[in-house]
């Protein structure tokens, strides 16, 4: 019983640091001692690897839409003159 | 550089063509995500980098990204306003997303798997997200930006962006669960 309610609580500290840990935004780091628990509880715990597994593949999906939005090398040119014209243009 | 320029103009330009060189890509792919349009995010990239050019000498050249995303933001935003009276809506930053399931190479059969099973699944999921929630999500997980760049764009606290972000992600992979995401066998 004792050993269920601290998996629960575990499971639940977890979850909220489980977006954290994947992003690995420097904006929000978890510290080596949160990685620690964390990677630690998940090589325990099948549900909250499950979670994982789903935010890794969601991310994969969503980054392969990003293919359709390829930037056209065309404008990428035009933006570059545009700023040449910019810094030409600003002493004229 | 013209040596007919005035002496402290040529630094000041350097460093403007240095802080936004790099940026291009990702402000025109941010811009077609707002604008749905090549046309119109390239406009919005020009108007853009016309205000930054005027803000430079205010910038102190410490994350150019996020200082040009935010300029973008607004400048998209007065735009916006000039064309049709009304606030912007954070759809306006989803919108593009479709045209994305046109993609034409597809890296591996598995990746093929993917895109061909899960995107109506995922663009219906997306759809019914509330759009602040689908703002994070597209910005963060399609474009790759930094929480702190998807705060600048989106005008909110990097917390509130975690927060989106969070609540999207769980309400998109619940609203999977049940459809490809599980069936796929890659979770």
């Amino acid at each position: 019983m004792t050993g269920t309610l601290r998996q629960m609580l575990t499971c639940h500290w977890s979850a909220r640091r489980i977006q954290r840990y994947l992003d690995a935004d420097p904006a929000a780091p978890l510290t080596p001692g949160e990685i620690s628990r964390l990677e630690g509880h998940l090589a325990t715990c099948a549900r909250c690897t499950r979670v994982v597994a789903e935010h890794r593949t969601l991310h994969r999906a969503l980054s392969l839409w990003s293919g359709g939005m390829d930037v056209d090398p065309g404008s990428v040119q035009r933006i570059r003159d545009f700023l040449t014209t910019i810094n030409d243009e600003d002493h004229a | 550089m013209n040596d007919s320029q005035p002496q402290d103009s040529a630094p000041r330009k350097a460093r403007f063509r240095e802080w936004v060189e790099p940026e291009i890509e990702v402000l025109l792919r941010v811009a077609q995500s707002i604008t749905a349009n090549r046309a119109d995010a390239e406009d919005l990239v020009q108007e853009t980098l016309l205000r930054a050019y005027r803000a430079v000498d205010r910038f102190d050249g410490r994350h150019p990204r996020a200082w040009l995303l935010t300029i973008l933001r607004h400048t998209n935003a007065n735009m916006h306003r000039r064309q049709r009276p009304g606030t912007i809506g954070d759809w306006e930053l989803i919108r593009a997303a479709q045209p994305a399931f046109g993609r034409s190479e597809l890296p591996s059969a598995e990746d093929s798997f993917v895109d061909q099973r899960l995107h109506e699944d995922l663009a219906a999921a997306i759809r019914a997200l509330d759009p602040r929630f689908r703002a994070a999500l597209i910005l963060v997980d399609v474009h790759d930006l930094s929480y702190g760049e998807t705060a600048a764009i989106m005008g909110v606290p990097v917390g509130t962006v975690m927060s989106r972000l969070s609540r999207a992600r769980q309400r998109v992979r619940t609203s999977l669960r049940s459809s490809s995401l599980v069936r796929g066998g890659l979770s």
